[in-house]
This record gives C-alpha cells, sequence and structure tokens, in this order.
C-alpha cells in the first residue's frame, strides 16, 4: 500500500463508501429540525423525571430512541450530554437495580453512551462510567460489549 | 513473555511521592490496587474479551493476500466501531477491531517530566525488541503511548485468555515500573548530589 499515492481501489465504481455504510433510517429520513427538537424536548422530560426523584424513569427514557445515523452531530453530542447528566445523578447503591430493570434493547444503548462518554473523559467523569460499566457488564453480560462494537448505529 | 516485568513483581504498591524514600522502604504490598484502577482494568478486560473474535480472513482488494484488516484499512465493512476506555484524560485505551485483527494502544500515565521521559524510554526499549513480544505493534498509535497488533494468528496460536491477561499484567506492571524507577532516579540524584557537594564542606 505504502508505495503508492493514490488509492486507485476507491476510484473502482463499486468501491463502497463509507456513506453506504453509514446507517440511514429505512424511508423518509427525518430532517435535523426535527432530531433536535426531540433531542431537546427529552431533556426536558428526563430533568423533571430526575427533579422529581424518578431516577429509573429518567434512565430508561433518555434512552429511548437515540439519534443515529449521519449529519445529526449536534444532536448526538447534545443527547449523550443528557444521558451523562442522569447517569453522573445517580446514586452507586442504585445503579445495579437500575441496570436490571432496563430491556436488553435499553442495556445496549446504554452501553453505547458508556463507550461514548469515556471516549470524552476531558468533560464525563470516567469513574462514574467505569463503575456503570462494571455493573452492566454484570447483568447484561459482553454480547452487550460485542453489538456496540458491531453495531453501526453509532451515537 | 515479559521477563522483565515479571522480575519485579514483588516490588508494587508504590507510592508517587517526589521525595524518593531510600529503596530499603519500598515496602511490598501486593494486591493493593486503588480504588479507580480496578473498574478500569476490569472494563479493559471485558472489552478486549469481547473484541477478540478473530477468525482467518483473506484480503478482499489484492488476491492471495492476507493482512491485518484493521491496519490495512482497505475494506470499511470489515472494521468495526472503535472504543475508548478512560481513567481520566491521561490514561485511557483504544481498542480497534476488525474481522481478523484487533489493535489495543495504551497511553500510559504521565504526571510529570520526569515520567514522560521515562515512559517514552520504557516503551521505547520495548518496541524496540518487538519480535520478542510477539503481538507488540513496532510503532505505536498517535496520541497513545504503545499499541499491540493482535491478528488470527495470535489467537490460534495461543490462548485468548492468556493474551487477555498479558495486556492486563502489562498494563498493571507499567505504572509501577515506571513510578519505581522514579523512585530510584530520585534516590541516586540524591546520593549523587549529596556527594558532591560534600568534597565543599
Amino acid at each position: 500500500m505504502a508505495f503508492r499515492k493514490i488509492d486507485i481501489d476507491a476510484l473502482e465504481e463499486d468501491a463502497l463508501g463509507q456513506d453506504e455504510l453509514d446507517f440511514q433510517e429505512i424511508g423518509e429520513a427525518r430532517s435535523r429540525q426535527e432530531v433536535e427538537a426531540q433531542v431537546n424536548s427529552r431533556a426536558q422530560e428526563v430533568r423533571t423525571l430526575l427533579q422529581r426523584g424518578n431516577t429509573g424513569g429518567a434512565l430508561s427514557s433518555s434512552l429511548q430512541s437515540p439519534p443515529y445515523g449521519r449529519g445529526f452531530e449536534a444532536a448526538k453530542a447534545r443527547n449523550t450530554q443528557t444521558v451523562m447528566e442522569v447517569l453522573n445523578s445517580i446514586k452507586v447503591a442504585e445503579v445495579a437495580q437500575l441496570v436490571k430493570n432496563l430491556n436488553p434493547e435499553e442495556q445496549d444503548v446504554l452501553m453505547k453512551y458508556l463507550y461514548a462518554g469515556m471516549a470524552a473523559p476531558e468533560q464525563n467523569n470516567s469513574g462514574v462510567l467505569l463503575a456503570w460499566h462494571e455493573k452492566l457488564t454484570e447483568v447484561a453480560g459482553q454480547g452487550c460489549i460485542v453489538r456496540v462494537i458491531t453495531d453501526r448505529r453509532t451515537v | 513473555m515479559p521477563g522483565r516485568l515479571d522480575a519485579n513483581r514483588s516490588a508494587v504498591g508504590l507510592s508517587d511521592e517526589e521525595d524518593g524514600a531510600p529503596s530499603g522502604a519500598l515496602m511490598v504490598r501486593v494486591g493493593v490496587q486503588s480504588n479507580t484502577l480496578r473498574p478500569y482494568l476490569n472494563a479493559v478486560r471485558q472489552t478486549l474479551t469481547a473484541a477478540m473474535c478473530l477468525e482467518n480472513f483473506s484480503s478482499q482488494v489484492a488476491e492471495r493476500h492476507n493482512k491485518p484488516e484493521v491496519e490495512a484499512g482497505a475494506s470499511r465493512e470489515v472494521l468495526l466501531n472503535p472504543v475508548v476506555i478512560s481513567r481520566n484524560d491521561k490514561e485511557r485505551v483504544l481498542i480497534e477491531s476488525s474481522v481478523n485483527s484487533l489493535r489495543v494502544s495504551i497511553a500510559i500515565k504521565q504526571a510529570d517530566e520526569i515520567e514522560r521521559i521515562l515512559a517514552h524510554k520504557f516503551t521505547r526499549f520495548l518496541t524496540q525488541r518487538a519480535e520478542n513480544f510477539v503481538i507488540l505493534r513496532r510503532k505505536p498509535i498517535e496520541g497513545y503511548d504503545i499499541s499491540f497488533l493482535i491478528t488470527n494468528a495470535h489467537t490460534e496460536q495461543m490462548y485468548k485468555h492468556k493474551l487477555v491477561d498479558f495486556i492486563i499484567q502489562f498494563m498493571e506492571e507499567v505504572d509501577k515500573e515506571i513510578s519505581e524507577m522514579k523512585l530510584s532516579l530520585n534516590a541516586r540524584a540524591r546520593i549523587v548530589s549529596e556527594s558532591y557537594l560534600s568534597q565543599f564542606n
């Protein structure tokens, strides 16, 4: 590869592009405003639930229908922030029970957000995320991690 | 594999204190891990075990070639999502996996100038002897201090759990090794300066 400066395989007609691999919703694509509005309203909802002390409800509603696909970077960052707020405001003692109450799909989404949070250690508290990761792996197993690293629907 | 790392196993649990205690005071405190180290290593272990599902896979681009896809990067569809596990913004592990190879990059804790030099010398020492370490990559990934490349050939020759254990053990030992070297460096510097300045008494 190294001696060749031009990637000639990319010029081929049936070369696979990154845009073909990225997740796309079936049917009509949602507009950016629509996705951002949904993310913002969920952030509001999660915050009210947290203020009422309903941590379980806040956790599972923050993990509903996360924004996937390309072009939604702002919405993704906003949603990650919402999830991080929830994770940081839950006491360590509660974590194990809350994780057990999530359904498998929510567990996978939570694992995605744990890795997304750990990828930015300047903004997030890695210690908290590591504690969550430990508890979640105990409940959901390594299959959960495998689903995160193989899923094209990245957060 | 890591003879040098094994030899120093007994002297662990060193503190990070700047003023190096005399080497006789290095207490043997085996098994004492700080609170965030255990979940960190645990997360790395679980993720590595999950990611290390490798199989033989020939190149889709060049006929009769077989290369680690994570390095070649020639076909995007066989690369998986890279994940980062971080303990703080200095210490983190990047795990990039693909259908037939896995790349683990480690950023070692470097609190000050001395530790940075020691970590650089230490990783350089190891990478120059990469063929003895089998899975060590000759050059670390940008932003990390040391990288390992595990291919399907390695997982066929060696036990998967032992490979994971090796990387975890490496991560445990390297911190100890560097803080130990820092202590002995400080102690030596103190003795040298004392004996030098005593001439002027």
